[in-house]
């Protein structure tokens, strides 16, 4: 099914992205981490119509991933697969607030139409900044991350055994549905009536290997609570890439810098 | 029904946040302390990942031309109880929303809360189980699933609309967007509640030992308590209720107040609860609110900020491109 490998496409085209030697792979993942929970938390903190106030968060994204030799197009593309709902709540605002906000080149543009564009690109900025994380830190250090911070052990080994059984899920998965489809010329799916069965089927196959999953932890050894937390402190480096990073977007968020600098012009 | 970051105001983000960390976090120490817990971690992964594939499988629904796929909360619940899925749903849920841009991550609480406390903790413990307290029969399984899974969509989907609306940035009245949502997810509950009840009955059929709640009624017979979970649930509730009528009724947006504040803006000084109130009711009314006119004439402030905003996104692209060609260069000098 080729949504399905397409999928999988998506999540290792990031492990791949995120096993990089950057100077910007290389900051420390508590570092990556709070960067981005800070650069979300301002750009949400805007107002709606504050379309011209988010354009400086842009250097976050242009400037990382360039340092991280991450493709725009990548990650553009990717963003974009969020704007639906975004776009569907946004055009409310088109219809809903008339208001004209000021005139451009003699026609007027209305408030619902900025804010609506402000939506778009706060959409884009937070999900660009989420896959930007994803891309430059490496699975196991976030996850080795979420340990330090004292997530609860079990929850982030369930995480990580997740994130390696997906791929043999979805190949499963695709396969059943390859067959089904080779049985049935024409279906794009299975129909509704054999759902059950079907997922069924794929539900107990996961069953059993979950058991055999079992066995083979435990014939290496494995016991839950033996899971070493790693110390890794913050340097400088890190420091001065949170406190750019951080210190930036806060600073966006207290300065108009649109209006410093079209105001200078 | 993943939630976006774009629509949520930072407090709204945040405090669901903290709600689903919590409940997160209750889950897995019950987990812990069971004895098997160990060995429910490898059925919880791969089931996580079977729900994950599964929701890919779409399957056509006769008649409309159209296709759905399963949500999984209760089919979780079902089979690992209400605590385990509840976990196995919020991995599911991180690496949709990392890995895939499905739901942001401040709006990770609220899609967790949505997605996978409602149905795990609130629907499942209080609807599912004790319909089926009286034995498991594939009449009443299915009734359970349909139920259960109509009822959490549409508790879900009222989350969402209630988390949009509370956070603001959408224009879209309450009423509205409840009357939108609602009947939308009332067809897909059914539908996916269909699904459910058919997988849960094929697994009754072949492997019964694999309900959870198979194993779950013995245990509720022999005393564990009932009343423990549906206190803690009310506990929780009452928190959630508590914690979103709280900044339902302060000021919308929590962050832009404190830093207005700091900035000391005017307009925030004269903010005691009566104008905070009064300002909220204006701004709900006003023609042109919450908009920057600091530079005086509102056509002079949005030009220049236009331009500038023009010019930042340049500056911002062309810092990304000069990186980047210097980069390459480096490359190309230091392959020859």
């Amino acid at each position: 099914m080729a949504d399905m490998h397409a999928a999988l496409g998506k999540l290792y085209t990031l492990e791949q992205l995120s096993a990089g030697t950057t100077v910007i792979h290389r900051v420390h993942p508590l570092a990556k981490l709070a960067a981005t929970g800070v650069y979300l938390v301002c750009i949400v903190s805007f107002d709606r119509y504050a379309v011209g106030r988010l354009m400086p968060y842009l250097f976050y994204p242009a400037v990382v991933l360039a340092l991280a030799e991450v493709p725009y197009g990548l990650i553009v593309r990717r963003s974009l697969t969020a704007l639906p709902f975004c776009l569907f709540a946004g055009l409310s605002n088109l219809f809903l607030d008339r208001t004209a906000l000021f005139h451009l080149g003699g026609v007027a543009v209305s408030a619902g139409a900025v804010s609506l564009a402000a939506i778009v690109v706060r959409t884009l900025l937070c999900v660009a900044a989420v896959l930007i994380l994803v891309a430059v830190t490496p699975f196991v250090q976030m996850t080795d991350q979420l340990r330090r911070l004292h997530v609860p052990g079990i929850f982030v080994s369930l995480f990580e055994m997740t994130y390696r059984y997906l791929g043999a899920l979805v190949e499963e998965a695709s396969a059943m549905v390859t067959a089904y489809r080779l049985r049935c010329p024409g279906a794009k799916g299975p129909d509704i009536r054999h759902m059950g069965p079907f997922v069924g089927q794929l539900l107990l196959r996961s069953f059993d290997r979950a058991e055999r999953v079992y066995q083979a932890m435990k014939c290496r050894g494995y016991a839950l609570r033996d899971t070493m937390r790693t110390k890794h402190p913050l340097t400088a480096g890190d420091w001065i890439f949170l406190l750019a990073v951080g210190g930036s977007s806060v600073l966006f968020r207290l300065l108009n810098i649109p209006l410093l600098l079209g105001g200078k012009l | 029904m993943h939630m976006a970051d774009a629509l949520l105001s930072p407090a709204v983000g945040l405090t669901m946040w903290a709600v689903s960390a919590g409940s997160v976090a209750v889950s897995a120490s019950r987990i812990e302390r069971q004895e098997l817990s160990e060995k429910k971690l490898p059925v919880m992964a791969v089931t996580g990942a079977f729900v994950f594939a599964a929701q890919m499988i779409n399957f056509t629904i006769p008649a409309t031309g159209s296709s759905g796929h399963i949500g999984g909360g209760i089919l979780l619940a079902g089979l690992l109880g209400g605590f385990p899925a509840l976990l196995t749903l919020t991995a599911v849920l991180i690496i949709q929303c990392l890995f895939f841009a499905d739901g942001g991550l401040l709006a990770l609480g609220c899609n967790i809360f949505n997605m996978g406390i409602i149905p795990c903790l609130i629907v499942y413990p209080l609807l599912f189980r004790p319909l089926l307290r009286k034995g498991i029969t594939a009449r009443r399984l299915t009734l359970a699933s349909i139920l259960s899974v109509v009822i959490g969509l549409q508790l879900g989907a009222f989350g969402v609309v209630l988390e949009t609306t509370v956070s603001g940035v959408s224009e879209l009245p309450f009423a509205t967007f409840l009357m939108l949502m609602q009947p939308i997810h009332l067809a897909i509950g059914l539908v996916e509640g269909v699904v459910t009840a058919a997988i849960l009955a094929f697994v009754l059929k072949t492997r019964p030992e694999l309900l959870e709640s198979a194993a779950e009624r013995k245990a509720l017979s022999a005393g564990v308590s009932v009343k423990k979970t549906v206190a803690v649930l009310a506990i929780l509730a009452v928190l959630v209720g508590g914690g979103l009528s709280l900044f339902a009724s302060a000021n919308p947006d929590g962050l832009e107040w404190a830093v207005e504040k700091v900035t000391g803006s005017p307009e925030l000084e004269q903010n005691d609860s009566v104008h905070a109130a009064a300002a909220q009711a204006q701004e709900k009314t006003a023609l042109l609110p919450d908009y920057d006119f600091a530079g005086g004439g509102a056509g002079g402030t949005s030009v220049s900020g236009l331009v500038g905003g023009a010019l930042t996104f340049a500056l911002a692209g062309g810092a990304g491109l000069a990186i980047s060609a210097v980069k390459k260069r480096k490359k190309h000098t230091a392959a020859r």
